[in-house]
């Protein structure tokens, strides 16, 4: 139970006090700080109506004229929903709270390279090594335009792990196998991270090579 | 509740403007009925402060009398008293920022510090105290506008989008120092959308392209049903129009001797000699610059292409700081609905020409671009009082925020771009058994390394009770508020209790120092008028006397016995009235004294420059 700041009396946690409407600053998961049930497919659509809508009764701009008290509630309140929509909003994020939420998580340094990448992973770095170590202009440039068709190559990878990722999240709402559902997610969600790693090392090389 | 005003604060010009029947209106502040109130401040020895229009005139330049003379005229800066302009961009700068170049425009005082100070006469003011000058002449001006006893005490004060955490930090404390609530900041790009979105002029996707006199601006907006959402942000705090006139100033100097192009009254009269010549140079293709030194002419013919030469690196560097903001907000310039122009220097036609190109549509204009962020103020100020509807504002921060880790790397802890108020928790623990206290350093920036992103402040948690190292778990939480600054809190995890945290700002001001300028203000208003008058009078005396002495003792020479004796007999009347009382009597002999020394302030001047040139034109021969 929490005390409203505005009218005083008990509430339940909740962003907004159900006696009086005032902001509440209460803890509480992405999921209830939105009011949308615990499931991982989400239409982003309604996701942002709710959010606008919430912004309108949550937002400081709407409290500048009272207390202290009710003003820090609101700018409590204000940032959790923040926060929740913009995990929520990424698939990629929201997988990451899921995992979160069930008391797993992806190691922070992941550095195992996932098998089913192994080997696009190796002959990535051999040609960004390539590329840096030509001396010759002329070879320079074509090793260049070799990593940036590679660079098309790994992003259509992502988009395809990206919709597997938002096939699983449907699948796993069905689906009563929590242990399972872990397990995949996790595989997934590691597969997305390596390849964003990735993408940001070749992104990066070819900004130094065009730079050089 | 009080009425709630808004102020654009800006590098060049600042307004004040408010909500009437439903639209937002400038309040006439400015001497000749004009809303824009130049960003100008003179100070003269004694502390005697003007603002606007006649600051300007206080300048230092040179000016050519009647007889054909050029005299040197204005305040020059350190002890005899200074002129600031552009102060905006020494807003929230630590004196090791300071470059070379302002230290030719102004004198600074001890640069060690966390805060920029200039110093003048025998004081120092941080831009902060500056700046509230502005603001406390805005609010005059505004009053006695209005004309109906209203005070005006709540206002919204609009920074540059990317402005960091200390340079708001210093705006607010210039709110505060000119005894303001400052309710709110409101980025400049986010208050111009809303001064369009009031119209319906523009929804969907916006881009707001902010040129201003100091600062540059890209915001990506979303707007819908009343919500105006932030995408993305970026910018330059130290890019406008005034780069754009240094460059010019170089051109119009460049024949001129190093010593002479460093001379406050040589430099600032060719500085307003290419403001005008850019200005001009919007609708004419072409346009002579002239400025009159002492026995010596400049005379240039400057063309719209020259001049966008010269303008062309500047522009460039706005064009990639659009296309960062673009993909940052996940959009291509083709998905922008519409491109919003705001700021004096998107007057230029290469400007609006470049951004046309950028985003393949015609910017729109059609609000004053001088004015539009000031309308867009007191629209949100509307907001806050809750007489706008369902409008409401959703910004975000425009750059990450971090804390220094092992191996001096910055680790993100709220990205750039973020939505706000937004807030973050972050657990901390001891690395050493019965070790007291915890430091945290944190950072913005986008860079990978602490120590090249600018540092924001350092916290010191404790006292912890002494455990065994690890074992203590604090919980520290970073909240960005809704004017971008950030506000840090933590908490035992284990017993719930509030810690205490030690902030030391890594620039900026401190509270107490802010208390003690505030002090220091009310005293200053409390005293007698007609005393301060007098004291104003006195300090006008020793300086004249002071610096007549000073160039009789180096260039008695070039003064004729007929004039010394006028000169003295005035000198040794001042000097007698000068310990009295009569206020007016010293004025005006400060006045005649004036009047006999100018030609002997002209003949110095003409030495000055004669001996430049000369020395250039055997340089160059040899």
């Amino acid at each position: 139970m929490i005390e409203c700041p505005s009218c005083g009396r008990r509430q339940e946690p909740s962003l907004t006090c159900a006696d009086c409407g005032s902001p509440l600053a209460a803890p509480l998961d992405c999921f209830a700080a939105l009011g949308i049930p615990r499931q991982l497919t989400i239409d982003l659509d309604a996701l942002e109506r709710r959010y606008h809508e919430l912004s309108r009764k949550l937002h400081p701009d709407r409290f500048a004229s009272k207390g202290p008290k009710v003003r820090d509630a609101s700018l409590r309140a204000t940032a959790m929903l923040t926060r929740s929509y913009r995990t929520l909003r990424d698939p990629v994020a929201r997988g990451l709270y899921w995992l979160e939420l069930n008391g797993e998580k992806l190691a922070e340094n992941n550095k195992r390279v996932p098998p089913e990448l192994a080997e696009l992973v190796f002959e990535v770095q051999e040609q960004l090594a390539e590329m840096q170590l030509s001396s010759d202009p002329e070879q320079a440039h074509e090793r260049a335009t070799e990593v940036a068709a590679r660079r098309v190559e790994l992003q259509f990878k992502m988009d395809e792990a990206l919709a597997d990722l938002e096939r699983h999240f449907a699948k796993w709402d069905q689906s009563a196998d929590e242990k399972m559902l872990t397990q995949e997610l996790k595989t997934i969600l590691s597969n997305i991270a390596y390849l964003r790693t990735l993408i940001r090392d070749v992104d990066r090389a070819l900004e130094n090579t065009k730079a050089a | 509740m009080a009425r709630i005003f808004g102020i654009d604060l800006g590098t060049t010009n600042s307004l004040i403007a408010t909500m009437e029947n439903g639209a937002p209106r400038v309040i006439a502040v400015g001497e000749k009925g004009s809303a824009l109130l130049p960003s100008v401040v003179a100070i003269a020895p004694d502390g005697a402060v003007t603002v606007g229009e006649r600051a300007v005139e206080m300048e230092p330049h040179l000016t050519v009398e009647r007889d054909g003379r050029v005299s040197a005229v204005g305040f020059a800066g350190g002890e005899y008293g200074a002129v600031i302009r552009s102060v905006k961009r020494y807003m929230g700068l630590g004196g090791d920022e300071i470059a070379p170049e302002d230290r030719a425009r102004y004198t600074f005082a001890d640069l060690s510090g966390p805060v920029v100070r200039f110093q003048i006469g025998k004081r120092v003011f941080t831009p902060s105290q500056i700046s509230a000058e502005i603001l406390r002449a805005l609010k005059s001006g505004a009053e006695r506008a209005l004309g109906n006893d209203e005070k005006i005490e709540r206002v919204v004060i609009t920074v540059p989008a990317y402005f960091n955490d200390g340079q708001r930090q210093a705006t607010k404390d210039a709110g505060r120092l000119a005894g303001l609530d400052v309710v709110r900041l409101v980025n400049e790009p986010t208050a111009a959308s809303l001064a369009y979105g009031l119209n319906k002029m523009a929804t969907g996707n916006v881009a707001v392209f902010d040129f201003g006199g100091g600062t540059f601006d890209i915001s990506i907006l979303s707007i819908k049903e009343g919500i105006f959402e932030v995408l993305a942000t970026n910018g330059d705090t130290h890019l406008g129009g005034d780069d754009i006139d240094r460059a010019i100033v170089d051109w119009i100097l460049a024949e001129l001797p190093h010593t002479l192009k460093l001379d406050r009254h040589v430099w600032n009269s060719a500085r307003m000699a290419a403001e005008d010549a850019k200005k001009s140079l919007t609708d004419a293709t072409g346009t002579d610059v002239v400025v009159e030194l002492p026995g010596h002419s400049i005379r240039k013919h400057l063309t719209r292409d020259a001049l966008e030469d010269m303008a062309a690196p500047f522009v460039a560097r706005t064009l990639k700081r659009c296309e960062l903001a673009v993909a940052d907000a996940k959009l291509t310039p083709a998905a922008i609905d519409a491109v919003v122009l705001v700021g004096g220097s998107t007057r230029m036609p290469m400007v609006r020409r470049r951004v046309a190109e950028m985003f393949h549509r015609e910017p729109l204009c059609s609000i004053n671009p001088d004015e539009v962020v000031a309308l867009g103020a007191a629209v949100q100020a509307s907001v806050l009082m809750g007489t706008q509807g369902d409008m409401l504002l959703l910004d975000v921060v425009p750059l990450s925020l971090g804390i220094e880790t092992m191996g001096g790397v910055m680790e993100r802890l709220i990205h750039r771009n973020t939505t706000i108020p937004t807030s973050v928790a972050e657990g901390f623990t001891t690395a050493v058994d019965n070790q007291t206290h915890v430091d945290i350093h944190v950072l913005q920036g986008e860079r990978e390394l602490a120590k090249d992103c600018r540092s924001l402040a350092r916290f010191k948690l404790g006292p912890i009770q002494a455990q065994p190292a690890g074992v203590p778990r604090i919980e520290v939480t970073f909240l960005i508020d809704a004017n971008g600054i950030l506000n840090v809190n933590a908490r035992d995890e284990r017993t719930g209790r509030e810690h205490s945290i030690d902030v030391k700002p890594s620039y900026g001001l401190t509270d107490d120092e802010i208390e003690r300028m505030l002090e220091e203000a009310i005293d200053l208003g409390e005293q007698d008028l007609e005393e301060r008058l007098l004291i104003s009078a006195r300090n006008d005396a020793e300086q004249i006397l002071g610096a007549l002495r000073k160039q009789l003792g180096e260039f008695g020479r070039l003064v004729p016995d007929g004039e010394r004796a006028r000169m003295d007999e005035v000198e040794e009347r001042l000097e007698a009235a000068r310990t009295g009382t009569d206020r007016e009597l010293i004025a005006k002999l400060v006045e005649e004294l004036n009047e006999v020394t100018t030609p002997f302030a002209e003949r110095i001047m003409d030495a000055a420059i004669k001996l430049a040139l000369e020395k250039k034109s055997v340089e160059e021969l040899s």
